[in-house]
């Protein structure tokens, strides 16, 4: 299966930097997926969480408050104002979760959409 | 002869000054890794946005889309060019901000030459001041901002050119500033903030497709990524700025310590001289003052 590179980065430095199979993005006007191959796309990000598979199979979740997106066939460059990984290198669930709460809630996004991020990083915690 | 006592408060004048280079030298060296720590955490922040810009504006000039947007139009021929620069608030550190005032000047001898009206936007007190002593106009002047600079205020600065631009006032803006390029080795970065520079970017990274927008009315969304691309410039261009400017200073501090050093040995060297001849004087005339008694 063909990947692509995935470049999350923040004001603070690289969040994440890798190969991926396929990503999952929260974007302005809803949740889309990139698989490699896709066309060029330039796209807003909303508040909400990124869900990343990487070349070896690992799922890797990262939340982010806003930014923007620039997808080509074989690289994404994803520009973000704040992120917090949710999960390891390794798969395994870091302690981030009240930091990544905190930083969708700094982001001042709508009850629903917080509603949405919360129940989903609630998920991975269990 | 010189005076034993002269020489003396000399030495002592010069001893002082060593110290307050020393000093100089230790705070700006302090300083200097704070700074650039925050510059190495945005650095690659302001490469990738940069990054991002110039392949977005490449992949729009390849297909020759009509991307209907000011920031990605080349004006063939610019009428006005404004120039954003930045200086250092405090002198004391070597050729620092004149050799970005030099740049700046040749970049006015240069549009002068070519008919295009400049304006010039000013960050840091010396920049101002020089161009104030030589009654060459400013159109925007700050002076408390390059020694701490801050994202908000770095944004508002240029936010008042880039709506300049918009409203078709401006054709081009400029961001010159010193760079740091390591503790000893400042540069000089010029950079073409807006219309964005496709010619930047290599040919073959270029993708292959149309690039699509999301949400499509591009207005909004590239107007706000070119826009915080643009704080972002400026912000990076203020702290690589305050990382040389205390990177030179450290080292013009460190130049007059051993300036001083070396002038305080070629004092004491005088004295010494002054006082055998005082002591060979006195003897002389203690001898001969005996030599008659007899």
């Amino acid at each position: 299966m063909k990947t692509m590179k995935l470049e999350i980065v923040t004001p603070g430095g690289v969040i994440y930097h890798g190969d991926i199979k396929q990503v999952t993005l929260p974007g302005e006007q809803g949740e889309f997926g990139v698989l490699p191959e896709h066309a060029s796309l330039v796209s807003l990000l909303d508040a909400g969480v990124i869900d990343i598979e990487t070349a070896d199979n690992k799922e890797i979740l990262v939340a982010i408050n806003s930014g923007y997106i620039k997808i080509d066939e074989n690289k994404a460059l994803c520009i973000v104002d704040g992120a917090v990984a949710l999960t390891d290198e390794d798969g395994s669930i870091s302690d981030n979760i009240q930091a990544a709460k905190d930083l969708l809630k700094s982001a001042e996004v709508s009850s629903t959409t917080m509603a949405n991020v919360v129940g989903k990083i609630e998920a991975i915690g269990r | 002869m010189a005076n034993l006592k002269e020489i003396q408060r000399k030495i002592g004048s010069v001893k002082n000054t060593q110290k307050t280079t020393r000093a100089m030298k230790l705070v700006s060296s302090a300083k200097l890794n704070r700074t650039k720590e925050l510059a190495e955490q945005s650095k690659v922040y302001a490469a990738k946005i940069t990054e991002m810009i110039q392949d977005i504006a490449s992949t729009v000039s390849k297909h020759g889309e009509s991307l209907d947007n000011v920031f990605f139009k080349e004006m063939k021929n610019p009428k006005v060019v404004d120039i954003v620069f930045v200086t250092a608030d405090k002198g004391l550190c070597g050729g620092f901000n004149s050799q970005t005032i030099k740049r700046v000047n040749f970049l006015l001898e240069k549009y002068a030459a070519d008919n295009v009206k400049v304006r010039l936007r000013a960050i840091g007190k010396k920049g101002i001041s020089y161009f104030k002593f030589n009654q060459i106009d400013m159109l925007q002047e700050i002076s408390d901002l390059s020694a701490a600079p801050t994202y908000e205020r770095a944004a508002a600065f240029i936010n008042e050119a880039v709506e300049d631009y918009i409203k078709g006032a401006t054709d081009k803006i400029i961001v010159v500033h010193n760079g740091y390029v390591n503790m000893i080795t400042q540069e000089i970065q010029e950079e073409q903030a807006v219309p964005v520079d496709a010619s930047a970017m290599a040919a073959d990274v270029v993708s292959t497709s149309e690039l699509e927008l999301e949400p499509d009315d591009d207005d909004t969304l590239l107007e706000a990524l070119v826009k915080r691309y643009l704080e972002y410039v400026m912000y990076y261009a203020l702290i690589d700025s305050l990382a040389a400017e205390h990177s030179a200073r450290m080292q013009a501090m460190e130049a007059a310590t051993t300036n001083a050093k070396e002038m305080v040995d070629k004092l004491s060297v005088q004295y010494n001289k002054a006082r055998q001849e005082a002591i060979t004087t006195e003897l002389i005339e203690i001898i001969s003052g005996v030599e008659s008694m007899k």
